[in-house]
């Protein structure tokens, strides 16, 4: 791969609520913006309850691993820039900033129809063991 | 930072070290990778994302602890803005970790999207105790924004 070259995207179709739900488990985070979208409405961030910004991290970690089977994650830098809703459907994608026979630097990042990135990555992966 | 604002608190030193190992089941990652569309893999080693998770549960403070010693009320909604992690290591399943870890710094801005606000930085390390003296697994650093409704 070379500078430039963008990686096959991951379709992550709608976020379901219920996957929210359980983030919430796995993340021990009873936040109600999460669960209940009268709390989401009280904060003033919408109607609908908010998918956690790791797991919206999760999906662009599915892509560059999908992207670079067997190898290496050493850094992820995330900025989260907006909120992802239950409801919401995603794209994962991205392209390679830099390349050579160590290792790759991406930017990646989770697109929301409609609304553009969510969330934007810059990772570093290694090629060799 | 305008002059009409009050100083920030400083939080910074405050200590995020966790009392208590932190331990990823296989039976968790499995399900995790499976509400996000993956199948865990097959030589024990943890979906990355256990960077954040296992971090953020494994820190001694909870999350309203930190938030109190920002002289902030949890119930306002801190957003993480922010995460960088550096991996020396995969993480594994069914392997004890601990944290340590500190706030760095709190700032205090002027958004025009949520007015007053204060930025919090944080470092959390990851460490397997039962791998000798190079048991730093990642080193993790996480930006959470703190609306200041109050001061808006």
């Amino acid at each position: 791969m070379k500078s430039g070259d963008l990686l096959a995207p991951l379709e992550i179709g709608r976020i379901s609520e219920e996957t929210i739900r359980l983030w919430s488990e796995f993340l021990a985070d009873p936040n109600p913006i999460h669960l209940d979208p009268a709390a989401t409405a009280a904060m003033g961030l919408g109607h609908r309850v908010i998918s956690q910004g790791p797991a919206n991290l999760a999906y662009v970690i599915n892509l560059l691993m999908a992207n670079f089977p067997g190898k290496t994650i050493e850094k992820i830098s995330t900025q989260f820039s907006d909120n992802v809703f239950g409801g919401d459907i995603a794209t994962a994608a991205g392209r390679v900033l830099s390349a050579d026979s160590d290792r790759i630097t991406c930017e990646a990042w989770l697109e929301i129809e409609g609304r553009g990135r969510a969330i934007i990555c810059e990772a570093s992966i290694r090629l060799e063991g | 930072m305008s002059k009409d604002l009050p100083p920030p608190p400083n939080p910074a030193g405050f200590s995020l070290d966790g009392s208590e190992a932190y331990t990823i089941t296989a039976e968790q990652n499995a399900a995790l990778c499976r509400s996000i569309g993956c199948e865990p893999a097959s030589d024990g080693t943890a979906h990355p994302i256990y960077y954040y998770i296992a971090t953020q549960i494994g820190m001694g403070p909870s999350v309203a602890e930190f938030c109190e010693a920002c002289d902030f009320d949890v119930d306002d909604g801190p957003m993480i803005v922010g995460s960088e992690v550096t991996f020396r290591q995969p993480l594994m399943v069914d392997q004890p970790y601990t944290v340590t870890g500190s706030i760095n710094s709190l700032d205090r801005k002027m958004s025009r999207k949520l007015g007053v606000m204060d930025l919090a930085e944080y470092t959390l390390d990851l460490h397997a105790d039962d791998m000798g003296e190079d048991a730093v697994v990642l080193e993790s650093k996480t930006r959470w924004v703190l609306p200041r409704k109050e001061l808006s």
